[in-house]
């Protein structure tokens, strides 16, 4: 293992207008990126009004004060300003990245849009025409249906289990007042706002930045979020869609980021199906058997908690054979563990990849606020190969075993399924 | 063009796929791709390189270009062989990424599956991709374990094995990532038949690049054997290194790794590769498909269009073209955006000029219609846009304005490890100067409103090809 292995750049702490943000300052290309997000998103979009957090966001930059949409538009393309709000199941994020001439101006339009965007009616009748494409759009495949289907079985009593875009009619019942809600819901100064930076910034500058970005937000505690029930278990279920090939999508309950076994857990799934090639599932139904372009699965943590999903595709004759190999697979992974040669392989990947978090500004913004998200120590990536060489092959096969349930998958199959 | 590569994007179960058919308004303004021109003009003094790239030969042919970039202890290694899926013989389409798949099922000194797996125990990523133009291997790793990528690089490109009993396998996910690429939706199911329609389905550029499921079913070893004799030799390659790796380094680096494979001579310059004329119109001027999963209707409307390495005078066109899509169709702002967006007719319109593909490009124009919008009076919409440029009504502050957010971003290329390797990568395995690529701003900058008039009447007088997909039942 090389010097480089475990390789972070230095994380300062930094505060300014009774905020604290993360920074990881590096002036080898003159960009800064900065993300910083609230939780609440779609989780908040009272039941009916589905896709309200999603569409205020995105309607955010679509003028702001004095400026126009056009004019909005323009201000931030002048000066390749990527702005950005959005809104996910439990969180709402704002974002931007700039080339530093640009800073200033990215500072003062990100300001505006969320101090006084316009919500002018016909930015609204166009976003939303634009919303209600998008999510009837979705839904002409199977991988899209699959998806609506796979997580309202999964999450039927929560926010969680409901789109997060909307639908053609929650989106075209949404009054003007409905769609600031949100705005309201979400952007308040309070320990929920969680900022990171990234790139051609100093700790000063950025001091001073925050209050100028945040001051004039309001201060109020977050809204709390409703708890996520464990993930139901729902067997295996068929969406009707005509298509020669069938998208097949299937979780189980997981663990929580918070939980110490979390890493082990990483560790343990990408052996099963994480990215590469190197996955039992690839080699078993990919490579092996040439059932599918691609599977993969991975850890989701969605309200502080975890879940274990995984998605592929497969011709509709051959739709059983995959999910027999693929139930296979858990099982043989529940009753045995890895081996301790995928176990070092695992290992070293995760520990000798590190350095490729920190190639991309955007990327690294993101990785702060993540570990911010996830209550992570200030050392966490610096600590983290330790950590994972510390990692047992019994370990990691013990919590398999407790972790992995191959008969509780459940299975969303949108397409013609033969034989199922 | 849009490559496709080896591995599905493995899109995480919980997030619904971002509509493929809206313009990509966001991206473009979020990441630009310079696209760069051949002919090197006079420059502004002040002017730097974007990447400062350096480009030399070795003596078997290889063109290596190296490209340092100190952020993080990373390189990216990328080798590009300048054969794609344009060059698929007749009746063989998808034979340039069927073989690419085939690629990662070993080589003399590697076994099959084996690089994937030693590159991920030494903390890297790969993968591979196949374009009309160019086929492209490439890893991300950090800095100290290049050599051993770089050895196993070259170990395929002089003997990889194609076995002959991992074929029927693959050649079944080569088919599975038909079905869901194209066949599972219908918007993927009719962007291949407008290709085939508007340029014939036999012919290079309207046959799908992952190929027509009777050609892949009939695909054989030895078309692979053939196809990598033919195209796969240093002297039909080109190495990018990019990263934290200086240049003398690389020097050593690349003569060590790949100056023992003994070379063939190139089958074709890397900007001419021989392939069959292009119809100066497309071969229909109509598609309509109904589908009945189709929730959204969609609008195009295709012109034939000069490419920048077309080796005519029309190449002349290809940087005034850039600046013509986007101020007609460049997002919010533009006259399509106006015209059809912001007065109700469309949910979105947009433009795509391909201007940096081989033997020909390609001006088209997308448009998701509002649903109460009847189609005539949509095409109406279109057409009198297309009139009124044609009319000569440019102005100035409209060509300087796209020209400025054209350029304005160009140095975020910088700020991601794949970005300079595929934009030189791409450039350099098609016959691109490097210079072109390097001052690709400034060659936007150069362009006046008298030339982007004249392009727009090179282009958009001469027949195009409409097509809708819409609704079973619709009128």
């Amino acid at each position: 293992m090389s010097g480089s292995a475990g390789f972070s750049l230095p994380i300062q702490v930094v505060q300014g207008g009774g905020l604290t943000a993360w920074l990881a300052e590096d002036h080898s290309v003159p960009v800064v990126s900065l993300s910083w997000s609230w939780p609440g998103g779609a989780a908040l979009d009272p039941q009916g009004q589905e896709g309200a957090a999603r569409l205020a966001a995105s309607l955010m930059t679509e003028g702001a004060g004095e400026l126009d949409a056009n004019s909005f538009a323009d201000a931030l393309r002048d000066e390749a300003i990527g702005l950005d709000f959005s809104a996910d199941r439990d969180g709402f994020e704002g974002s931007f990245r700039a080339l530093t001439p640009a800073l200033p101006q990215a500072v003062r339009l990100a300001r505006l849009a969320m101090t006084a965007p316009r919500f002018d009616p016909a930015d609204i009748a166009r976003l939303r025409a634009r919303a209600i494409a998008s999510a009837r759009q979705s839904l002409e495949g199977p991988r899209g249906r699959g998806a609506r289907a796979f997580w309202a079985a999964a999450y039927p009593q929560h926010p969680a289990g409901r789109p997060t875009s909307g639908t053609e009619e929650s989106l075209a019942a949404l009054t003007a007042e409905q769609l600031r809600a949100p705005l309201g819901r979400h952007l308040r100064r309070n320990s929920g706002l969680l900022i990171a930076a990234s790139g051609a910034i100093t700790a000063g500058q950025l001091a001073a930045l925050l209050p100028d970005l945040f001051g004039a937000l309001p201060e109020a505690a977050a809204e709390p979020l409703p708890p996520l029930p464990e993930l139901h278990d729902f067997g295996t279920q068929v969406v009707p869609v005509a298509a020669p090939q069938s998208a097949i999508i299937f979780g189980q309950p997981g663990i929580p980021p918070r939980d110490p076994d979390w890493e082990a857990a990483q560790v343990m799934l990408r052996i099963l199906g994480g990215g590469g090639f190197t996955a039992r599932l690839t080699r078993s139904i990919r490579e092996e058997r040439g059932l599918t372009y691609g599977i993969g699965i991975g850890l989701d943590s969605l309200f502080g908690r975890g879940v274990v999903v995984g998605s592929c595709a497969t011709a509709n004759a051959r739709v059983a054979e995959l999910l027999s190999v693929l139930r296979a697979e858990w099982a043989r992974m529940a009753a045995e563990g890895p081996t301790q040669e995928e176990m070092d392989e695992a290992v070293a990947y995760l520990t000798g990849s590190q350095p490729l978090q920190f190639t991309d500004s955007r990327r690294i913004a993101g990785t702060l606020l993540a570990m911010r998200r996830n209550d992570r120590p200030l050392d966490w990536l610096t600590r983290r190969p330790e950590r994972l060489a510390a990692i047992t092959r019994n370990h990691a096969a013990g919590l398999a075993k407790r972790l992995l349930q191959p008969e509780a998958l459940s299975v969303t199959v949108a397409g013609q399924p033969e034989g199922l | 063009m849009c490559p496709i590569s080896r591995r599905a994007a493995l899109t995480a179960a919980a997030t619904l796929p971002v509509l493929a058919a809206l313009p990509p308004q966001q991206a473009r303004a979020a990441a630009p791709a310079p696209t760069p021109a051949p002919t090197p003009a006079p420059l502004p003094t002040g002017e730097r390189p974007l990447f400062g790239a350096s480009l030399w030969t070795l003596p078997n042919g290889l063109t290596v270009v190296h490209a340092e970039n100190r952020r993080a202890p990373v390189v990216a290694h990328y080798v590009f062989y300048s054969i794609g899926g344009g060059d698929d013989p007749a009746g063989k389409s998808g034979l340039a990424h069927f073989l690419e798949h085939m690629m990662f099922k070993g080589s003399a000194n590697v076994p099959s599956g084996a690089f994937s797996r030693r590159v991920a125990r030494e903390g890297g990523q790969d993968n591979a991709f196949t374009s009309r133009d160019v086929t492209a291997y490439h890893q991300h790793v950090e800095a100290t374990r290049l050599a051993l990528v770089a050895g196993m690089e070259a170990d395929r490109m002089a003997s990889a094995l194609f076995p002959a009993a991992e074929i029927e396998a693959e050649r079944q996910v080569v088919q599975e990532e038909r079905r869901q690429r194209t066949e599972s939706t219908p918007r993927g199911r009719f962007r291949e038949a407008w290709d085939a329609a508007f340029w014939g389905p036999q012919h290079w550029r309207g046959r799908p690049l992952i190929g027509w499921p009777d050609d892949i079913a009939s695909l054989s070893r030895d078309d692979m054997l053939d196809f990598f004799r033919l195209g796969y030799t240093p002297a039909n390659a080109t190495l990018v290194v990019t990263g934290a790796i200086s240049r003398q380094e690389l020097e050593r680096l690349a003569v060590e790794d790949y100056g023992a494979i003994q070379g063939r001579p190139a089958p074709w310059p890397k900007s001419r590769r021989g392939r069959a004329p292009v119809p100066a119109s497309p071969l229909e001027d109509r598609l309509v498909r109904r589908e009945p999963t189709v929730q959204e209707a969609a609008f195009m409307r295709g012109w034939v269009a000069p490419s920048l390495l077309e080796g005519t005078d029309a190449a002349r066109h290809a940087h005034p073209l850039e600046v013509l899509s986007h101020l007609l169709g460049g997002g919010q702002g533009s006259r399509l955006f106006t015209a059809l967006v912001a007065s109700g007719l469309a949910v979105s319109a947009g433009c795509s000029y391909d201007g940096d593909s081989l033997g020909t490009g390609t001006f088209d124009i997308f448009v998701t219609p509002r649903r109460d919008t009847p189609t005539e009076k949509l095409e109406q919409a279109v057409q009198a846009e297309i009139a009124r440029l044609l009319d000569g009504d440019l102005t100035e502050a409209e060509v300087a304005r796209s020209i400025r957010q054209l350029t304005a971003g160009t140095l975020l290329a910088l700020d991601s490890l794949g970005t300079a390797p595929r934009i030189l990568g791409v450039g350099i395995a098609t016959g691109m100067p490097l210079e072109a690529i390097e001052y690709w701003p400034a060659h936007i900058r150069g362009v006046t409103l008298a030339q982007v008039q004249e392009a727009a009447r090179a282009v958009l007088a001469r027949p195009s090809m409409s097509g809708w997909l819409l609704p079973e039942g619709a009128a």
